[in-house]
Formats: structure tokens, sequence, C-alpha cells
């Protein structure tokens, strides 16, 4: 019998007290082991694993496990070494025997991986996260459990830290920890070999400053470091984990969104981009990643070296100023600043920066109140138009790319701006759109006529001939619709006609303006440098793409094949006609024809059909005579055969544009129709009669319409021309707005809402971040609204009420009129003789002394020139009755009652009679109430004044009510309108002000002031760090405040906050403020103290 | 009588003694002159209305040389022209005459208003707006068929000698509620409508004026036509014929055009640096 035979029968019994299966796992085990341990050691490793079992109720399983897992090991361990394993399960085993048989289990796999004398090592940090609890007992066999496939691909040192993270995870989360242990194994087969420790470093970074956070970085991280070039994603770990260190719960949203960031730069820039980002690092964490975020939309707007200049001087900010908050502002690019230097850096031109300009340039050029929008604006509007990227006319504006990049200087990228502004302007200026039917152009006489009635009887034959009935006659709607309608090929007609009218407007500008000729020379040029290469087109559209050539002032780029020179030659010499001083669009429209009949007659062939391939053509075809083709020259024939390919107009100039003649004539015979100025035949346009033209327009584009649906969508379609043809002429309030107005996305807030709401119109302010020293940009958006009208009877009422105060009022501001005539006295000569100066100059003369004539008095008429607007705070906290808050502050109230209940019960009883009589008066009333007396003061002064007030909730949402604007009449209307002054929201202070400050610096008066009428401190969600913060919000109105001074505004402040004193002191600094005490003053002294301030 | 005293340098004549005697340079625009001329042979007074710089004080001194080389008088006895540049604090003495104290005597002084009287001369108020409402009223008696002006402090009537003409000037374009002429004052008027040329007329005035040569003289007309299209949108006013002419001498005396532009047009018209910009551009497209 063997020896492992005998132990087995030895044992049995009281193994299989423990557990069933035990005695033949023993058995199993014991016969695998006998051969190679000596009989003692085969002893002793059986007497461990009976101890094993025995240790506790449970500790059969491990012992099975022990069992299982020897045979395995043997080899390994060696005898000595299966005596330490035994030890250490033993050990464990006293913990748990769960953790232990863990333990056992996973040994044979871990050795793969560790030295045998490491087993004690890899079992010490499993067991440090016991902690005797099941939860930990559970987690640290979920150790032992992944050991084996981690310790594949990480070391057992790094194993190790993976332990410090999630037993710092277990102060936590235990679910937390489990998960992270429980994924490892996968994320860490996952990730590259060399990115393993670097991701473990951050992780314990995240561990420590967010450990919530860690889940997410588990999950994403080994996306997000991805898109990093390899060689750098460790030293990007690495800052972001010395950022996630000094930030804390920032680290992981920073480090994740800059791993995106700089996943979209291009690889080879990793490197000096994260360079940077570490020089950042030393001296604000979270400049150095903002700058990493926003790395892409800095390179979309400057090239490497720009960039290079736009950091440093943000790092400047930092390291200079040492102004951290400044720099994170800058690279966040919340900064009026980062704005500033970008815009001075890159050479690239954005529509909103110069459309003002553009519009009063076009302006002044045209002549029209003309507004100069972004091409999307138009393509939104689904007329007819659809390129957003170049410049085009509907007739009424000028549409143009939102921003120009063509060349490698600012200076050049806005003279195409002003090439496409003044080609566009163009076209107004040089009647491209008043195309008369028929009539005789300067060069050509007109054909029109003629021809059409050659076309109609060309149709009455070909109906008779083939029997096909003719299409039913619809008369044409604009004289454009019936010139085209002549010709077979609308596609054709139209493109040479815009070819023939483009030609004429760049000459015509040309010869007007001999400044902008250069500019025009160098687009042509780079224009005729990027053409579509002729040779992959037919031969019509090759015909088309030579004329376009020449007319861009380049014949060297034509090619064309020399057999057919003959037509090239007469197409050009027509189309020169147009550039004659003097030619008009009549002219256009006639060369137009002429090159028409050429033209049709070129087959659209590929160049391999031609007759001759398409060569540069010879040198005595770059000075070409204008005239008119010939009676006599006809059609061309002989023209090479073959199959045709699809003919298409070659692709605009982008100087040039869209041009739309036919939809813009429609245009405006719809608007001229509705403004009953049409002085054509008065009967109205039918449906049919637009349908025709839509449906057979060549401008629109058939891949616009939804094959099946084409009635539908041309309904729709035609819907919105009419739309846009009741708008009035120049409706341009998007691009008249001042220094609001340069929307980012030109949007106005709710032009398609219905009439009922009130029409919103939307300003956009920096607002001041004091810890930046600097502006955010466009931070805010106020939407000035008509407030809505309440009753009128409130402003009767209250005029009752204070009667006498009224009269008072009054009485006191009309005595202001004569203090502006100021008496000169002691005048050699004047009006008005002083008497006294009179007597004593004859006193003087008799006594013989000095007698100058100085007795003459003069009044100087001082003229009262001055705008005053208030500014009223409808925050929800003007809700508060003005009891509550007198109580707020009258703690001692009962001292008056002098302990008497009696005295108590009569006050509240008298109180609770008024509340019923007349509802409690909160602080909006009695704005609302001061308001009235000061309307009625000012209104017997005659200065000029607005009324406003403000609330509103975020940045995107302030809200800015007129109730008076300082151009208005007072009326029944305003009145109305003071009674909806009511409570609504937040008190975002700065922007009110600074719109206000807007709306006086558009008002003329020598003498401007602002008073802002409030009942606490500025508060608004976001209007400070966090909810707590008050100091922002300070600041901004204090500079808000400071940028009215600037612009000759006084501003002046009160409020009705007992508190106030505080910060008023900072806020208004040596800016005028008053603090109403007594509440109810406040329409006695608002008038008062705006007679100091006015007449100071 | 040659009243004319030569000092050092400088010439000083009495109002009444100042007689244009070397023809104005002045390019009818429309009817104005034929209007004029009839105005005057019927002692019609005139209101001259227009933008500054349209010319109206260049045509009353036309009219003025015109209408007496037309009568074939010497030069001494032409029709003379008083000019008064009004301004707000204008009174009635400034106009008619005050007393003076000299020593112990008082002395009498006329006033422009009654010296044109006397003398039969063109008064000529210019801006009258500018004029309190208390002295345009003073002119009234002077403008119906009466031709009186009472000189109230000495207590008598001055009757107009025959060839006073009363004309006045008057720029509708900044007129406020508080600066419009009063009816009663206007409709003792007729009124003749001054506006700046039209291209052609005011590049052959430019040439003329400034020396300046054709071609440059039309691109300046050509900008002021352009940049008279911002009036009412960022512009209070269009430029002047005047400003062209200054940019004309300029450029004339070797300036670049566009730096002429600048300072003569651009700079004189507007403080807007937005404005500027955008007229600026306009100066650029067209010059070269
Ligand atoms: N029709 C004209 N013929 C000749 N010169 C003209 C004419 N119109 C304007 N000018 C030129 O314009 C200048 C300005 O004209 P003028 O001084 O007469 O203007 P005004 O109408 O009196 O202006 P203001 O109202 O400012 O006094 C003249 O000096 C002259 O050079
Ligand atoms: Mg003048």
């Amino acid at each position: 019998m063997s020896r492992a035979t005998d132990l087995s029968l030895r044992y049995a019994t009281e193994l299989k007290g423990y557990g069933a299966s035990l005695p033949d796992d023993f058995l199993a085990a014991a016969n695998a082991l006998e051969p190679r341990l000596p009989g003692a050691e085969l002893d002793a490793w059986a007497q461990a694993g009976i101890d094993l079992a025995a240790s506790s109720l449970r500790a059969w399983e491990a012992a099975a496990e022990y069992f299982r897992a020897s045979p395995g090991v043997v080899e390994r361990l060696g005898a000595e070494g299966m005596r330490d394993w035994s030890r250490i399960a033993a050990e464990l085993s006293q913990r748990s025997s769960l953790m232990a048989a863990a333990f056992l289990k996973s040994t044979p796999e871990v050795l793969q991986s560790i030295r045998p004398g490491d087993l004690e090592a890899w079992s010490q940090q499993g067991d440090r996260l016991c902690r005797g609890n099941w939860k930990s007992i559970a987690l640290s066999s979920l150790y032992f459990q992944v050991s084996p496939s981690l310790l594949h691909n990480v070391s057992l040192e790094a194993l190790g830290r993976i332990v410090d993270i999630v037993d710092s995870l277990t102060e936590r989360s235990y679910e937390l920890a489990t998960t992270c242990l429980e994924t490892a194994p996968s994320i860490f087969a996952s990730l590259p070999v060399p990115d393993r420790e670097p991701f473990l470093r951050f992780a314990r970074a995240v561990a420590r400053a967010s450990w919530a956070d860690i889940r997410l970085y588990f999950e994403r991280g080994p996306k997000l470091i991805e898109g990093i070039a390899p060689p750098e994603r460790a030293r990007y770990l690495d800052l972001a984990a010395r950022v996630t260190a000094e930030v804390g719960r920032q680290g992981f949203p920073l480090f994740s969104d800059a791993a995106q960031a700089l996943g979209t730069m291009p690889l080879e820039l990793h490197a000096r981009l994260l360079s940077f980002a570490e020089r950042l690092s030393v001296g604000s964490p979270i400049a150095s990643m903002e700058y990493l975020k926003s790395a892409p939309f800095v390179s979309s707007r400057l090239n490497e070296a720009q960039m290079a200049k736009w950091a440093e001087a943000g790092s400047n900010i930092l390291n200079e100023e040492h102004n951290p908050e400044g720099a994170e502002a800058y690279f966040r690019l919340e900064s009026a600043r980062a704005e500033d230097m970008l815009a001075l850096l890159s050479a690239r031109v954005e529509l909103s920066n110069v459309n003002q300009l553009l519009r009063m340039y076009a302006q002044a050029l045209s002549g029209e109140p003309v507004a100069v929008q972004s091409a999307e604006a138009l393509v939104d509007r689904n007329i007819g138009w659809v390129t957003e990227s170049g410049a085009t006319t509907e007739g009424n504006a000028i549409y143009l790319p939102p921003y120009v990049a063509t060349f490698e200087e600012q200076d050049a990228n806005f003279q195409v701006y002003k090439v496409f502004t003044t080609h566009q302007t163009g076209r107004m200026e040089f009647g491209s759109f008043v195309y008369e039917f028929g009539r005789d152009g300067a060069h050509a006489p007109g054909t029109a006529g003629r021809r059409e009635l050659q076309v109609e009887e060309d149709r009455v034959n070909r109906a008779a001939e083939t029997g096909v009935p003719m299409k039913e006659y619809v008369a044409p709607v604009t004289a454009m619709q019936r010139f085209f309608n002549m010709f077979e090929d609308r596609s054709l007609i139209l493109g040479l006609f815009t070819i023939a009218e483009d030609t004429r407007i760049d000459a015509q500008t040309g010869r007007e303006y001999g400044g902008i000729r250069r500019w025009l020379r160098v687009l042509q040029e780079h224009e005729a440098n990027h053409r579509p290469p002729v040779e992959l087109m037919g031969l019509r559209q090759a015909y088309m793409e030579n004329l376009l050539r020449s007319s861009l002032g380049a014949p060297e780029t034509m090619r064309w094949p020399q057999s057919l020179n003959e037509y090239l030659r007469r197409g050009i010499a027509a189309l020169k006609v147009v550039e004659l001083e003097g030619a008009t669009v009549q002219d256009s429209a006639e060369v137009a024809q002429a090159i028409y009949d050429i033209a049709v007659a070129i087959p659209n062939v590929p160049e391999s059909y031609a007759d001759g391939k398409f060569d540069a053509v010879s040198e005595d075809m770059y000075q070409i005579a204008p005239g008119m083709p010939g009676e006599g020259e006809g059609a061309p024939n002989n023209m090479p055969g073959g199959e045709e390919m699809e003919f298409e107009n070659p692709p605009q100039p982008e100087f040039r544009g869209d041009f739309k003649p036919e939809l813009v004539q429609l245009m405006s015979k719809l608007k001229a129709q509705k403004d009953g100025s049409d002085d054509g035949p008065t009967a109205p346009l039918t449906k049919e009669q637009l349908m025709e033209l839509l449906q057979n327009s060549a401008e629109i584009s058939l891949g616009e319409w939804s094959e099946g649906d084409l009635d539908a969508s041309l309904g729709a379609f035609l819907e919105n021309i009419e739309q846009e043809a009741a708008k009035p002429a120049g409706d341009q309030k998007q691009s008249d707005q001042a220094d609001g107005g340069d929307t980012p996305d030109g949007g106005k807030g709710d032009g398609g809402e219905s009439d009922l709401k009130p029409e919103i119109d939307w300003f956009y302010y920096d607002e001041w971040d004091f810890r930046a020293s600097d502006y955010r940009p466009r931070w805010t958006r106020v939407g000035e609204r008509f407030s809505e009208q309440g009753d009128g009877e409130f402003y009767q009422e209250t005029l009752r009420k204070y009667h006498g105060l009224v009269m008072e009022t009054r009485r006191q501001f009309e005595l202001m009129r004569p203090e502006s005539f100021k008496k000169i006295k002691r005048l050699e000569d004047g009006d008005e003789l002083d008497l006294d100066l009179a007597i004593e100059f004859h006193v003087d003369k008799k006594a013989g002394v000095g007698p100058q004539a100085r007795i003459y008095n003069r009044r100087n008429k001082v003229e009262r020139d001055v705008a005053v607007a208030f500014l009223l705070d409808m925050s929800a906290s003007t809700d508060e009755e003005i009891e509550k808050q007198r109580q707020k502050y009258d703690t001692n109230d009962q001292d008056d009652f002098d302990g008497d209940p009696r005295k108590y019960f009569q006050w509240l009883a008298a109180r609770r009679a008024k509340n019923a009589i007349e509802p409690p008066k909160r602080i909006i009333d009695l704005e609302k109430e001061s308001t009235v007396l000061i309307v009625e003061a000012l209104e017997a002064i005659g200065d000029s004044y607005g009324i406003f007030g403000f609330s509103g909730y975020g940045r995107d949402n302030v809200e800015f009510h007129v109730i008076k604007n300082l151009d208005e009449q007072m009326s029944e209307t305003i009145h109305k309108r003071i009674d909806k002054i009511e409570p609504i929201r937040s008190t975002r202070m700065g922007p009110a002000i600074r719109h206000t400050i807007h709306k006086l610096d558009e008002f003329d008066a020598k003498v401007k002031i602002l008073i802002l009428v409030s009942d606490g401190r500025p508060q608004d969600h976001g209007y400070g760090r966090d909810r707590t913060e008050k100091e922002y919000a300070v600041h901004d109105t204090k500079q808000a405040l400071l940028e009215a001074k600037r612009k000759g505004i006084t501003p002046f402040l009160i409020t009705v906050d007992k508190e106030g004193h505080d910060y008023l002191k900072q806020m208004c600094d040596d800016i005028g403020y008053e603090v109403v005490d007594d509440l109810e003053t406040l329409p006695r002294r608002l008038p008062t103290l705006y007679r100091h301030l006015a007449s100071e | 009588m040659a009243l004319a005293t030569e000092q050092a340098g400088f010439k000083q004549i009495a109002v009444e003694d100042f007689r244009i005697t070397e023809e104005p340079y002045y390019l009818p625009i429309s009817d104005e002159v034929e209007l004029f001329e009839t105005a005057y042979r019927e002692r019609v007074p005139v209101l001259l209305k227009g933008p500054t710089g349209a010319g109206k004080t260049r045509f009353v001194e036309y009219m003025s040389w015109r209408l007496h080389n037309r009568d074939g008088r010497g030069h001494e006895e032409g029709v003379p022209l008083i000019t008064v540049a009004c301004h707000e604090d204008l009174t009635a003495s400034d106009l008619v005459g005050r007393y003076l104290l000299e020593g112990d005597e008082t002395r009498w002084i006329d006033g422009p208003i009654a010296r044109a009287v006397k003398n039969g001369a063109i008064c000529y108020l210019d801006e009258i707006v500018e004029a309190r409402k208390d002295t345009t009223v003073l002119i009234h008696p002077l403008t119906d068929y009466r031709r009186l002006l009472p000189l109230e402090k000495r207590g008598e009537l001055l009757e107009a000698a025959d060839g006073f003409l009363l004309v006045m000037s008057y720029n509708p374009g900044y007129q406020s509620a508080l600066k419009d002429l009063k009816h009663s004052t206007r409709q003792r008027f007729i009124a003749i409508e001054f506006d700046y040329p039209p291209r052609e007329q005011e590049a052959q005035i430019i040439a003329k004026e400034s020396g300046v040569d054709p071609a440059i003289a039309n691109d300046l007309a050509k900008l002021a036509e352009k940049v008279r299209n911002l009036k009412e949108h960022g512009l209070g006013e269009g430029v002047s014929t005047r400003l062209l002419v200054y940019a004309g001498k300029l450029i004339h005396d070797g300036i670049s055009p566009r730096r002429a532009c600048q300072v003569s047009i651009v700079w004189a018209l507007t403080d807007d640096l937005e404005v500027q910009r955008s007229i600026e551009e306009v100066v650029s497209s067209i010059f070269e």
C-alpha cells in the first residue's frame, strides 16, 4: 500500500467529517505528491491540510482548495516552499477561510508570474484589504481571484499600488472598490505596457483627490489617452496627476477634457503642447489644462507660430503679472484679452467683427439702407439660396461668408471682404436687377422682342408638326422670367447671363473705384489659379469655363481645341461688349443671348471626342476687340459628334458669388405689390403664375426638393418668399445693435414667435471678472422688451394719494429752470444796465477816479440738456413687505410697548385692520409710486428721461423691461406700463447697467445721469464662484458703474437695504449713493435727490 | 470816397464801403441766379436754405457783384454787401445800434442793419436761426411793404434806401424744435434751396477752386456722393463742397489723396471711430 493510500485511510473519517468531498480531494493530491515529497514532508503536508480543515466551520473549503492546488505548486515550491505556503494559508484562514481558499486556488497560476519567495508579499497585499468584516473579506478574496490575470500584465509591486488605491476607496465605498478591482484585469490587459505605470500613478491621484471619479477613470481613461501620441502619454498622465493633486475634484474633468482636446490635435504637436502645459502648471495647474483644452479652437484660428505667441501672452499674465486667475480665464477663453490677442494674431477675419463697418461701407456705395449678414442666415430662410460660404445679395441685404481666411495676412483677408461687398453692392449700384424686357442696351440694341416672336412661332409650328398640344400659356411674372422663357436650356442662359453680368459689374467697379482695382485683380488672379481643370469638362462646359477665365482677366489659362478657336473668339468678343463704358444690364442680356446661340450648338462631348485636344490658346486670343457676333456668322457647324456629358455651369468665383436675378425680381415684385407701389398691371399674381416661375427657374437647384413631394415643397418655398417680401425693406435690427450687436450667431431670440409675445431684442455684454482682472467677452445676454401694460388707474391713484407731495415737487422742479440763466455782471456792453453800477460809475467819475464804464449785465442762456435713466430693481426680493423688512431690523420693537401687553394688542389689532383695508405695501410698490412722482416732476422740468426695470435669471437671460424709452413721449401707455413693474427674479446688476449705458450713450444730451434704485446687493445664479460668493457680483457692478463714468454718465445708487452700507462703500468707491433708511420716504426722497444730481 | 485805410499789412474798411470788385467764381446749379435777380428787382427778401458749405455765402457775394455790375454803376456806387454772422448772444442792439458812453457824452453807433438800410446794401444775416427770437422779430417791419427799421432807443424810424435787401441763410440740418424759425418770420421771404451740386458740377467747382486736375476732382465729387449716402446712417451731415475744395487744395499741393481725404474729410466729419473707418474704406476704394 502506498503512503498516500495509507495517509488517506488514516484521515478519511476525519476529513469526511469536515466535508464530503475532502477524502477524494485528499487522495488525489496525496497520490500526486507522493513521488515528489519525502515521507516526513508528506506527513507534514497532510497534517497542515487537516489542521486547515479543522480551523473553523467553513475551513473545509479552504482545505479542499489546498488539496486541489497542491499538485500544481509542489514542483515550483519544493518541500520547504510547500511548508511556507501552507503556513501562509493557515494564517490567512485564521482571518477568513474564504480568503484562504481564494489564495490557495490562485496560487498555481500566480506562480507563473512571481517567484516563490514573493508568495508571502503577494498574500500580505491581499491580507491588507481584510479588515474582518465580510465586505472586506469578499474584497480581499477578490484580490486573490484577480491576481493571476493581473499579474500577467503588471508587476507585483504595481499590483501593490492597485491595492493601495482599492484600499483607499474602501474608506468611501466597498462597492466602488470592488468594481475597480473587478475591472482592473481587463483594463491593464488592454493598456499598452508603457502606459500601465503612468495610468496607475494618475489613478492614485484621482483616488486621493476625487475618489468618486475613479470608476469613470477606469471606464474611460484608457480610451481617452488613446488619442495622445504614445510617447507623450506618460507625461500627460503625470501632468494630470500633479494638477489633480493640487486642484482636487476638478482634476478628473480637466484631465478628461484636455485629453479629448489633445486627441484632436495633430500627434506631432503633442510634445510641444505638453511642454508648454508643464511650464504653466508650475504657476497654475488649472491654466495648464485649460491651455490644452483650448488648443483645438485656437489652432483653428492661428498657425503654429501665432499660437505660440498667443500662449506666451497668457503665460505672461501668470508669470509676470502673477495673476493665476487671469491666466486661467485667458486660457479658458473667457477673457477679453485672450480674444483680442487672438484677433490680433489671426489672419482670419470674422464677419462679426467687420459687419458694422461693411454695412456702412455698402450703404455709402449703394445709397440704400443695406444690411450685411452672414450667408448662413440667408440659407436658413429657405428662399432659394443654398451656399453658405459665398457672397450674394437678394436685393436688400448683402450676405457674406462668416469668415475669410484666404490669405496669410489679416489685411488681405479684410480686403477680400471688401471686394466681396463691393461686387454685391455693385449689383445694386449698377442695376443688375433692373432688367427690362426687350429694351436697348447702351452698346447692343434690344433683340428680345424679335426673338420672342420667333420662339413663339417655332412652338406653334412644332405643335402642329408633332400633334402634341402646346403647354398652356402662363403669363410671366417678371421681365427676367420672360427673358429666360425664350430659351430651351434655362440653365445655360442663366450661366451666360451670370458671366456677362458679373463681367460688367467687375468692369464698372474697376472704373468707378480705382482704389479697389488692385485687390479685385488679386482676387481675380487667385480665382483663375483655382479653377477646376478644363480637361475634365465636356466641350460646352469648357467653352463656358474659358469665357469665365477670360472675364477674370486670365486668358493665358484658357484651354481650347485649336480647330474651334473661331467660336471662342466670337464669344469673348461679345463678352467684351459689357466691359465697355456705360454698358447696362440690357447689354448683358443681349450678350448672353448672342453667346447662347453659339454655345447651345456646341455638344458637351468629352475632350477625347473633340477634334484636337484642349490646348493653351494662341496669344492673339489675349487681345480681342469687343464686338457682337455679326448677322451672317450663324451657328457653329462641323461640331464633333459623340456621347454627351451632363452639362453644368462652371462654379462661380467666390468673390462674385451667387446670382439669382429671377428670384430677386420676383421678390421685389411681390414687395411692390404688398406696398401697393407696383406701377405695372394691377392684377394680383396668381398662385399658378408663381408656381410656374419657381418650377422652371434654373436658380433653384432641383436637389432641394424631395422628388415625390415637389408641389408641397414648392408651396412651402413660395410661402417663405412671400413672407420675405412682406418684411419692410432694410430690416436690419440685428446689425444695428451697437456693441452688443456682434452676436456670435447673429441670431435674434424669438423672431419667429407669435405676435402676442413681446418682441425681444438681444444684446451681449462683457462681464468683469475681478480675479482675472479681465472681461469675460459677451458673457451676458440682455433681452430688451417693452414692459407689459397693466392698469392706468394706478398712476392716477398715486397722484391722488400724494397730491400734496406732487404739487410740492413740481414747484421745486419748476424753480430749477431760472437757475439755468447765468448772469454775467460788470460788462462794458450788455442787455441791461445795472443801476447800482451806473450810479457808482457816475460818482467815481465826478470824483475823478478811474472811470471805467463796466455797467452792463448780460444773461447768458444755458440750455438745460439733461437726460436721465432710472433703472429699477425688479428682483423677487422687492416683493417683501415693508413691515417685515422693518421688523427684520427693529429688534427692539417690544420696547415700544413698555412691556404693556395691552399696548401690544392694540398695535396688533390696528395692524391687522390696516392690512385688511389695504394690502401690505411692498418695496416694489414704493418703487412704483416713486416712479410716478419723479415722472411728474420731470415732466415739469422737461428733462429727457427713461425708465427701465431689470431682473432675470442667469447670464443668458437678463431681462430688461422698457417702461419708457428716453425719446418716448409720456402717454397713457406708459402709465399702464408703470403698473406692470413687478418682482420677477434675480438681480444681475452689471449687464442691466451696461445696457442702460448703451441707451444713454446713443442719446444726445450734454448731461447724462443713471439712477439705479434697488433693494439689496447684486445677486444672480452664477454671478460669482458659487452661491455664497458675493465679491464677484459687487466687483462687476462697480466696474459697470465705472464704465458709465468713463462714458460721461453720472451714476447714482439708491438702495433701501439698510445693510447696504458695507458693500455699497466698496461698490461705489467715489460714486454717489444713498441708503434710504425710512422706506416710506423713498417717494419724497427720489425727486429731491434728482434735483441735486441734475443741477450740479 | 476812399475810406479804406491802409495800415501795416492789413486793410480796414467800414462795412458799408465794402464792395465786391472782382467777380467771385460761382457756378449756377439751377435757376437761382435768375430767381435772385427777380427778387432783388421786386425787393422781395430772400431766404437761402441749405446745408453748410453748399455755396450760400458765395452765391450772395456773386449776386452782389453781379447786381452792381449789371446796373453799370461804378464800384463805389454799386450794391455793397453787409454780412452779419448770427449767434445766440446776438441782441437787437447789436444789429440796430446803441448808445455808447464817451467821456462825458453819449454817442450813438449804428449797427450793421442800420448801416445797410441807410446805404441801400444787401444785408446778409448768416445762420439766422442761431439768433434769439426777440432779435429776429426786429426785422419784421423791414421785410414787408413798409421797409422801415425802428430805432427804438432814439425814437426814430429809418426808411430803407432803395438798394436795400435783406437776405438770410438757414441750415435746416440741425434744426431742433428749439431752434426753428417762427412762421411769421419765415413767411416774409422767398426761399431758394441749396443742396450740394450733382457730381459733374461739383467736380467742376472743386477743380476750379482748388486747381486740382479734373480726374481727381471727379473722384472727390464721387467720394462726396458716397459719403452723403451715410447721412442719417451714422453721419449727421454729409460732406460739404467746402471740405472737398480743401481736400483738393491739399492734393494739389502734393499731399497724397488718401491722406488729404483723411484730414480734410474723414476726421472733419465725425469722431465716431467706426464711421471714420467706413468712410476711410470708401476713400481707399476710390483712390489708389
Ligand atoms: N455753386 C458753387 N460755385 C462755386 N463755388 C461753390 C459753389 N458751391 C460751393 N462752392 C464752394 O464751396 C465753398 C463753401 O461755400 P459757402 O461758404 O458759400 O457755403 P455756405 O453755404 O455759405 O456754408 P455755411 O452754411 O456753412 O455758411 C465756397 O468757398 C466755394 O469754394
Ligand atoms: Mg456761409
